[in-house]
């Protein structure tokens, strides 16, 4: 087929500003999807992605369009999610498009992250369409959005597109603009086949399925197909695309997004990012990939009971499969047996998997407080990578510990700087520059270690602008702080799950708030338990649990013996149930709670 | 044997109850007391053809005091037409102080009755109020004068770790029934039971429950002031003087068999514990159709015996055999260096304090039962 006629583009923009809404016009528009079947936020398919309004998976859907009689197109919308937590698949999709739609909330005006994307676009090369949306709103300020747009492209802020993705206004127009404005995909079909995987599910029948942009030549069912990274050879078994269900074809052509199904069985051995090429006839060199994302945020996750560590692991295990981001190893905690210290990309990415653990698995499910990866120089100039704050090694066997930093991108109107800069700096940030965005809005450009927006800084940004502020961020590598772990004591004996790395400063006054906490958590014992927060032999904070004063049942009525034994015989059975640090019984509920408690009151 | 009768009827129901007892009319009474006669009967019969000997008999409810004391006197003779009382037998009825008149006491005497068990359970009007008991605290004490006179021996039943009303604390209640010279107190704990009028008034803060600590520390002063005043604790709850402990009361602590007649009562018989309907309806109606009323039954092999005489035999002064509790050193050095066991030669009790805690000792003490060890075993081998 003529190349001419496919437009490859993908839509950027921030949460909440119509990007789903937008990809349900077209599919309307375009007839893929009968109006008697379209449904809101048709893409995001899953339960999840539907409740939150987020896309946490991306898609890739052809369609077919005719502005005119006579002329068709085929259109491939990449469809990415738009949290900073995924911004890894963003610069993916760019990379299987030749055009972006910028698309930017009429009453929000641009955001962190719209920007940083933007920029990752122009980069790419691809031909950006300025397109602002929502001008339904009673709030909308067209006039501002699209000079804000303008500054930000260097453009005609005449050429930026008004629409309205709910009522469906300006959609039309868009879509001709889209086919005037994105090239057609260059690449030559004669060349050894090159196909870019920007992504990749799994099917139990298909095996591992790989998102593909053909770059140059010819995929096809039944081509011997090898994967250059990773050197994995497999049958091409089925090629196709999603309109926007899966729909096999002969071949895909250098230009064509679709599917290609390989029989692997194993998703961890397909690496997204890598190049597939024609076995019989390979090209010399790979495409350029873009970097695998890496779990920046770590954390414990246990059944809350016990017999469900079988089922958790399959779970992960099938996660996984749609979810290469996720990792889990195997761990066992003192307080919570045993369980799994599972990465992730960011705080959301760790509430999704949470939530579809539950959600989907049915499991009950204790997740420790998240932490970051710290590289750990030790005296011995050995390098250790320490996910989970009990990994810590002594600290008289440090020489330095280096905490993962972010390069930060904050807008804000201008009523809210002083707030926001103040926030920077409680959080241990480090200010760098300022520039005013139309009149409208500042950027604030500062280093922040990850530890300190993991956990509540998007929220405290929000509540300290009302709302107005937003976040972007790339990660810059290790640099070193002055840190410290913080173990908790139960009774002299310390409890894994509670430990955190910290910096010193707020040593004391984390530990405090920990030891206080267990102690209105853990019941009475029969003799007094100290809880004490120490950094290395030296407390910082202790509480005391006082000893149980009154545990007694008085009156027997009328013989009734019975009534006495079964309240004994439960307390008798909730003690088995107890877990035990040292002589202390707690129940499991306790350490849920405290956990629960401290992951919101993270050190500050 | 002894036993135990059942009278599930109240004239109001008290703010903390939720025990098995009617508030209901006078009808209803003649046809469950025919019922109960009927149930000792049939029971003397089914036990030998000999009549039983019976070592005490305490007449419980429910309000037993509601019938006159010649009504009580009447009940007891026609039990005694199918058991034979012992010599020294302790024959009890619980009374509440509003019922009953001296004359009351004498008849029930003339009757039969050696020891009388009187709800007292404050000595402040206001609490009495609060806990919706229908005496004051002159009815209390004339009570306790009434029955002293009639010669019986007297026990005074009193409440601790009651809310903060009043002005009167539970010490100067206690110093005043001492000194009305009963031989015998019982000190109760105030349980709050869910969806009782109590319950409700303590959960929406309109009564101040005393702390855990407030109530430790007073149950410890009372007990101290019993001792000094020459009452000795014979078991958690319960204090006399010298040779007028409950015999009866022992023997539930002792798990000596004893019968329980009445709606809802417990029975402890031929190695197992069984127990009447609760249904005062349902008792009268198995019972006048010639059934028998029991509705849960417990048989209690050899381990289960064992397991029943520590927990139950750890609330007597007394204690129990230290074999009992053979391969649990470790854990009962721990306790006797927490000052809440002590041993003495070869048996284990509590320490006054350590009775505070009696339920979390118990529950550390107590061998599992096979159940509980087969349920834990399949839970760590999936």
């Amino acid at each position: 087929m003529d190349r001419s006629g496919t437009r490859n583009f993908c839509i950027i923009a921030h949460i909440d500003h119509g990007k789903s809404t937008l990809a349900d016009r077209f599919l309307e528009l375009t007839h893929t999807v009968p109006s008697q079947k379209m449904e809101n936020q048709y893409l995001d398919r899953m339960e999840l992605e539907r409740e939150r309004g987020i896309t946490i998976k991306a898609q890739a859907v052809r369609m077919q369009y005719s502005p005119v009689e006579g002329e068709v197109y085929r259109l491939n919308l990449i469809d990415t999610p738009g949290h900073v937590d995924f911004s890894y698949e963003v610069s993916r999709s760019l990379a299987a498009c030749e055009g972006a739609v910028l698309l930017v909330d009429a009453s929000q005006g641009i955001e962190a992250q719209t920007v940083g994307n933007a920029y990752l676009a122009v980069e790419a090369g691809l031909t950006i369409i300025p397109v602002v949306n929502k001008i339904d709103l009673p709030a909308a300020d067209f006039e501002d959005t699209a000079m804000e747009l303008a500054d930000l492209l260097g453009i005609d802020p005449a050429a930026v597109l008004a629409v309205s993705a709910k009522t469906g206004e300006g959609v039309k127009d868009l879509l001709r603009v889209i086919v005037q404005e994105v090239p057609a995909p260059s690449g030559d079909p004669e060349l050894p086949l090159r196909a870019l995987v920007f992504d990749s599910t799994y099917d139990v029948y298909k095996g591992v399925i790989a998102f593909v942009r053909v770059k140059e030549g010819v995929v096809s069912q039944g081509m011997k197909g090898l994967f250059m990274a990773t050197g994995i050879r497999s049958e091409i078994n089925e090629v196709g695309f999603f309109s926007p269900d899966m729909i096999s074809c002969q071949q895909l052509e250098a230009g064509d997004v679709g599917y290609i199904s390989t029989g692997i069985k194993d998703v961890s051995r397909l690496k997204v990012g890598d190049t597939v090429t024609d076995q019989r006839k390979p090209a010399d060199e790979l495409l350029a990939g873009y970097q695998e994302p890496k779990p920046m945020v770590f954390a414990g996750i246990y059944p809350i009971n016990a017999d469900k560590f079988a089922d958790l692991g399959d779970a992960l295990e099938k996660l996984k499969l749609n979810d290469s981001a996720l990792t889990y190893n195997r761990e066992n905690s003192r307080a919570l047996g045993f369980g799994f210290r599972c990465g992730f990309l960011g705080l959301l990415h760790m509430e999704i998997v949470q939530e579809r653990l539950e959600r989907e698995y049915g499991l009950e499910l204790v997740v420790t407080s998240p932490t970051v990866v710290y590289e750990v120089e030790t005296r011995d100039g050995e390098i250790v990578y320490v996910r989970n704050p009990s990994d810590m090694p002594d600290p008289a066997a440090l020489k330095e510990v280096r905490e993962p930093y972010v390069q930060a991108t904050i807008l804000v109107p201008p009523d809210y700087m002083g707030n926001i800069l103040e926030l920077v700096k409680e959080r241990r940030g480090i200010y760098e520059e300022m520039a005013y965005l139309s009149g409208r809005r500042v950027e604030i450009r500062c280093r922040l270690p990850l530890a300190e927006i993991v956990v509540d800084f998007y929220d405290q940004l929000k509540s300290r602008s009302r709302g107005y502020a937003s976040l972007d961020y790339e990660h810059i590598g290790f640099l070193p702080g002055n840190l410290v772990k913080l173990d908790i004591l139960i009774n002299g004996e310390p409890v894994d799950a509670f430990s955190a790395i910290v910096d010193r400063s707020r040593a004391h006054d984390y530990g405090r708030k920990i030891t206080q906490r267990l102690r209105q958590l853990i019941p009475r014992q029969l003799f007094d338990v100290p809880v004490q927060a120490a950094i290395g032999g030296r407390v910082v904070a202790r509480e005391t649990i006082k000893a149980k004063r009154k545990d007694v049942l008085s009156k027997c009525y009328g013989g009734d013996v019975t009534r006495k034994k079964k309240l004994l015989e439960k307390q008798k059975e909730g003690k088995r149930r107890m877990k035990m640090v040292g002589k202390v019984e707690i129940p499991q509920e306790a350490f849920i709670s405290a956990l629960r408690a401290t992951r919101e009151e993270t050190p500050k | 044997m002894r036993l135990y009768m059942h009278w599930p009827f109240c004239a109001s129901r008290c703010a903390y109850c939720d025990f098995n007892s009617r508030v209901t009319g006078e009808d209803l009474k003649v046809l469950y007391r025919e019922a109960l006669v009927a149930e000792i009967s049939a029971w003397s019969q089914w036990i030998g053809e000999e009549k039983i000997n019976l070592a005490s008999i305490y007449l419980g409810g429910g309000t037993p005091s509601l019938m006159e004391g010649e009504e009580v006197a009447s009940l007891l003779g026609r039990v005694l037409e199918h058991f034979r009382r012992e010599c020294d037998a302790e024959v009890t009825v619980e009374v509440n102080p509003a019922d009953w008149s001296a004359r009351d006491f004498e008849q029930a005497r003339e009757g039969g009755v050696n020891r009388f068990s009187i709800g007292v359970q404050s000595l402040d009007d206001d609490m009495l109020a609060l806990l919706g008991r229908r005496h004051d605290v002159r009815e209390a004490k004339d009570a306790l004068r009434s029955a002293l006179d009639s010669g019986a021996t007297v026990s005074a039943d009193l409440l601790c770790a009651l809310p903060r009303v009043g002005r009167l604390a539970a010490c100067d209640s206690l110093d005043d029934v001492l000194n009305s010279g009963p031989h015998h107190v019982s000190l109760y704990g105030l349980t709050l039971e869910e969806r009782t009028p109590l319950a409700k008034r303590v959960k929406c803060g309109e009564v101040l429950l005393p702390t855990e600590d407030e109530a430790a520390d007073e149950y410890l002063a009372l007990v101290g002031m019993l001792r000094q005043r020459g009452y000795e604790q014979y078991e958690i709850s319960n204090f006399s003087r010298l040779g007028y402990e409950s015999r009866h009361n022992l023997a539930y602590w002792s798990r000596e068999e004893y019968l329980g007649m009445g709606a809802g009562a417990h029975s402890c018989l031929a190695g197992q514990r069984f127990s009447n309907t609760p249904s005062i309806l349902r008792y009268i109606m198995e019972i006048e159709a010639g059934r028998s009323a029991i509705e849960t039954r417990e048989p209690l092999d050899e381990a289960e015996q064992e397991r029943e005489e520590i927990m139950l035999g750890l609330r007597k002064a007394c204690g129990i055999r230290e074999e009992l509790l053979n391969g649990r050193q470790d854990s009962i050095a721990e306790l006797e260096a927490m000052g809440l066991v002590e041993r003495q030669p070869g048996r284990i009790r509590l320490t006054p304090r350590g009775m505070l805690v009696s339920n979390a000792i118990i529950a550390d003490l107590l061998p599992s039962t096979k159940e509980a060890d087969t349920n834990m075993e399949g839970a760590r081998c999936a």
